[in-house]
């Protein structure tokens, strides 16, 4: 799927029909999509989805656009298949696109990774949401957190073991969220819920010297709580390793991951769900070598 | 000779905790190995975002090159952060 949008630039909107400043390809979609009683094609039944997808030539005239989700019945799917993935109904659908277009020139080679930059003392955090029923939200998301030299006070070198209250490092724990669940927003603006507390008590403890480098480990329980009005938590383990040089204090690296269960609210059955939410933190720069 | 034993076996204790802790850090960074995810999972970060439409339209036209657009309908949403 990513290799058939190499030649492509990529962009994200989101809006309402009533939006008064809609971009002319998406006013242009909806009112195809929205002026179709049965739908975007044939089978679909009046089922729709809340993202569609579009392609654009180089000039901005609206190409090809399609549901984002398949919403066809059984006897829709091509060459007489009982079951088509998300990915192949997507390339299916960008195949159609790509035949209009005049590709002959634009790259086709693979795009280098493009991480979200956390600066040079950042840390990133990457969350996946490990949902058996939705599979996309298993995808990792990659957070930036840009961090000062302050931040990082509490991680200083530790003589002896010591505690931490996990609310000194709520800049980037509270990172630890599953990014794709809507469900935990304001009614009123329709924001999803930051994280507004952060509890547990930490232990950091030195963990040995080796390649001239001192570690020490930072683990325990934390408990992540929304700002919204019902103080929805959820929890689970962190196990981090930093480094530090022989001379400094400050953390030259950090590795670690969270290890938690997210409970997600099922408003058909009125019921919760335990997900597993898991998270790996890494700051940059990684001079270390393994112990 | 009380001494050295009690020397003797406060050195064995650091060893053994020292070796512990060692174990203890190898088995972080495995547990972070195994959750980071490596290139396959990132490939989204390979696809060539544009920070906003009107970007990506500028961009399309100076290096003649098609854009593909996420509509989201709703009042927040920016898949290109994941963020949906």
């Amino acid at each position: 799927m990513v290799s058939l949008l190499r030649p492509f630039i990529a962009a994200s909107w989101h809006g309402h029909r009533n939006d008064p400043d809609l971009p002319d390809a998406v006013r242009t979609v909806w009112r195809e999509k929205f002026g179709r009683q049965s739908g975007n094609g044939p089978g679909l039944r009046g089922k729709q989805s809340n993202v569609d997808l579009a392609v654009l030539d180089a000039k901005g005239n609206l190409v090809h656009w399609f549901d984002g989700f398949r919403r066809m019945g059984g006897q829709s799917f091509p060459n007489g298949q009982r079951h088509e993935s998300l990915g192949d109904y997507t390339a299916r659908e960008l195949q159609k696109a790509t035949a209009e277009l005049h590709l002959a020139g634009t790259p086709t080679e693979e795009h280098p990774l493009k991480l979200p930059d956390p600066g040079r003392s950042g840390m990133r955090v990457f969350i996946s949401l490990l949902e058996e029923r939705m599979r996309a939200y298993r995808a990792p998301v990659v957070e930036a957190v840009n961090l000062t030299r302050n931040d990082w006070k509490p991680l200083a070198y530790p003589d002896r073991e010591k505690n931490i209250e996990a609310s000194l490092l709520k800049k980037w724990l509270s990172q630890v969220y599953p990014p794709g669940v809507m469900e935990r927003t304001d009614p009123q603006t329709k924001q999803v819920y930051r994280i507004s507390r952060i509890k547990g008590n930490l232990t950091l403890e030195p963990a040995g010297t080796f390649n001239n480098m001192r570690y020490a480990l930072l683990t325990g329980r934390i408990i992540l709580t929304d700002e919204g009005p019902d103080d929805f938590s959820y929890e689970g383990d962190i196990e981090i390793v930093l480094t530090y040089s022989k001379t400094r204090s400050m953390p030259q690296s950090l590795r670690g991951i969270f290890d938690g269960i997210y409970p997600r609210y099922n408003p058909t059955n009125r019921s919760f769900r335990e997900i597993p939410l898991q998270a790996a933190f890494e700051a940059l720069p990684m001079v270390d070598k393994n112990p | 000779m009380k001494k050295f034993l009690a020397f003797l076996a406060l050195s064995m204790l650091a060893m053994t905790v020292i070796g512990a802790q060692t174990s203890e850090v190898e088995s972080a960074l495995k547990r972070y190995a195994e959750l980071r995810p490596g290139e396959k999972d990132l490939a989204m970060y390979r696809i060539d975002w544009a920070p906003s439409l009107e970007e990506a339209q500028s961009r399309a036209l100076k290096e003649n090159r098609p854009v593909f657009l996420v509509i989201i309908h709703a009042k927040y949403g920016d898949l290109s952060s994941g963020h949906c």
